[in-house]
């Protein structure tokens, strides 16, 4: 009895482990800004030279369509940081203010969402600003206009990104509650959660990763097409070459279905990162 | 000063004047908005009927991106709740998201109360009682009840 009391004072606290699990991550995490430089294609082949020849046909390939890349921070908050840095200088770059007004209406009603689903909005209020001031600055001759330079240094501030990571959860999550019927056969398969559960365990919390749930409710609340390049083992034989897949998530209702989505992101197992196209 | 953080825990403050969840009351202490005092009361129907719990919410200027630091200041006898007050719930720590407001905080540990997660047990007797002794477990709980009213 004693010697098993003593056991217990020997263990560490949940806590105690989860904030060194934590702070281990934290300094990985931080060799890297929350969203990198622009950086040739280029600097993947390097990366894959002594790789498995899979990848390096892949890389190759992915070549032809693609001539940049810019890396998000491993953090689990990858997905949403791409997204966030990709659709904002998107629309720095085209000056689409129609797309502004359009997006800015999604908001109003991913708002409406949050509310009907019973949060307080002040819960809510402080992150959605934040991404509509963003929204409103990469438009040029205003008094708050800013430049590419800015654009970078704010997606790499702490408050300012990570505001605008935790906006999009709130619109993933309200858009997944608002539509449990049609996720919620995804979620159970993928999870063996319900819907309430997979929020609050996999989309809600800062640092959780996403998958091909949270990109289609995202992509769907916000009204914002996404390409995603996989550059993954499939398709891994002798006898074809190697093919570059991709996945368009179209938002349900969208009009553009023969657009190219102009957000697109490169898919790692377990990663995402910005990809720049080739203009012609 | 008013920071954001500051800003935010005045608006979770009026959320739970105006539209308080049943069971549940909180404030700031008078001159310190990022500490706070709490009671939950047991749930009706419960071994936990009856009993006032008091707790303190320690908040930084980093809320709500990170969580409050909860602790019971009523002595408990609950399989997630420490001997020093302090309770394991996944929304107190890796799974917290500035979702919650102060509100829902309590809600979720009121709810913990009547639906201990026997996995992450942080009071093992507590722990073991809950699933190999019913009858005693909840006679425990009752003691603590009857403590609640008259320890200061």
């Amino acid at each position: 009895m004693d010697a098993e009391a003593g056991g217990e004072e020997e263990r560490p606290r949940d806590d105690e482990i989860l904030a060194f699990h934590n702070q281990i991550r934290a300094a990985d995490a931080e060799k890297l800004e929350f969203v990198g430089d622009k950086e040739p294609l280029s600097v993947l082949a390097a990366e894959y030279a002594s790789g498995s020849p899979v990848f390096k046909a892949k890389v190759e390939k992915l070549g032809q369509t693609y001539v940049a890349i810019r890396r998000a921070r491993g953090d689990g908050n990858c997905f949403f940081r791409s997204f966030m840095f990709s659709y904002l200088e998107h629309l720095l770059v085209t000056q689409d203010e129609v797309e502004v007004a359009r997006v800015e209406r999604s908001i109003e009603e991913c708002k409406k969402t949050l509310i009907d689903l019973g949060h307080a909005e002040f819960t809510f209020e402080d992150f959605l600003v934040i991404f509509v001031e963003q929204l409103q600055s990469v438009i040029q001759g205003r008094e708050t206009s800013i430049s590419l330079e800015t654009l970078i240094e704010r997606c790499r501030d702490q408050y300012v990104s990570n505001y605008v990571v935790m906006f999009f959860r709130f619109v993933t999550s309200g858009e997944i509650r608002r539509r449990t019927d049609f996720f919620e056969p995804f979620i159970l398969g993928m999870s063996g959660m319900n819907v309430v559960q997979f929020c609050r365990s996999a989309v809600e919390p800062m640092g959780e990763e996403s998958d091909h749930v949270h990109i289609t409710a995202l992509s769907d609340a916000l009204g914002v097409p996404v390409r995603v390049v996989y550059l993954d083992r499939s398709g891994d034989t002798d006898d074809k070459p190697a093919e570059v897949n991709h996945h368009d998530f179209i938002p349900v209702g969208s009009p553009q279905t023969t657009v190219d989505p102009f957000v697109v992101l490169l898919y790692r197992p377990g990663h995402y990162d910005i990809l720049y196209t080739k203009q012609e | 000063m008013s920071t954001p953080s500051r800003k935010r825990l005045m608006r979770d403050f009026k959320r739970l004047q105006h539209d308080p969840p049943a069971g549940i009351s909180g404030a700031p202490q008078d001159n310190n908005i990022m500490l706070w005092n709490a009671v939950i009361f047991g749930p009706d129907d419960t071994p936990w009927d009856g009993g006032t719990f008091k707790l303190t919410l320690q908040f930084t200027e980093d809320y709500p991106n990170k969580p409050p630091t909860v602790r019971f200041v009523s002595k408990m006898f609950h399989p997630n709740i420490y001997a020093d007050g302090s309770i394991c719930l996944d929304i107190l720590q890796n799974q917290w998201s500035p979702i919650y407001d102060v509100a829902a905080i309590l809600t979720s540990i009121q709810s913990l109360l009547c639906d201990p997660n026997p996995n992450s047990p942080a009071n093992s007797e507590a722990a073991r009682m809950y699933s190999e002794n019913r009858r005693e477990y909840n006679r425990r709980v009752r003691e603590i009840v009857e403590q609640s009213w008259t320890a200061e």
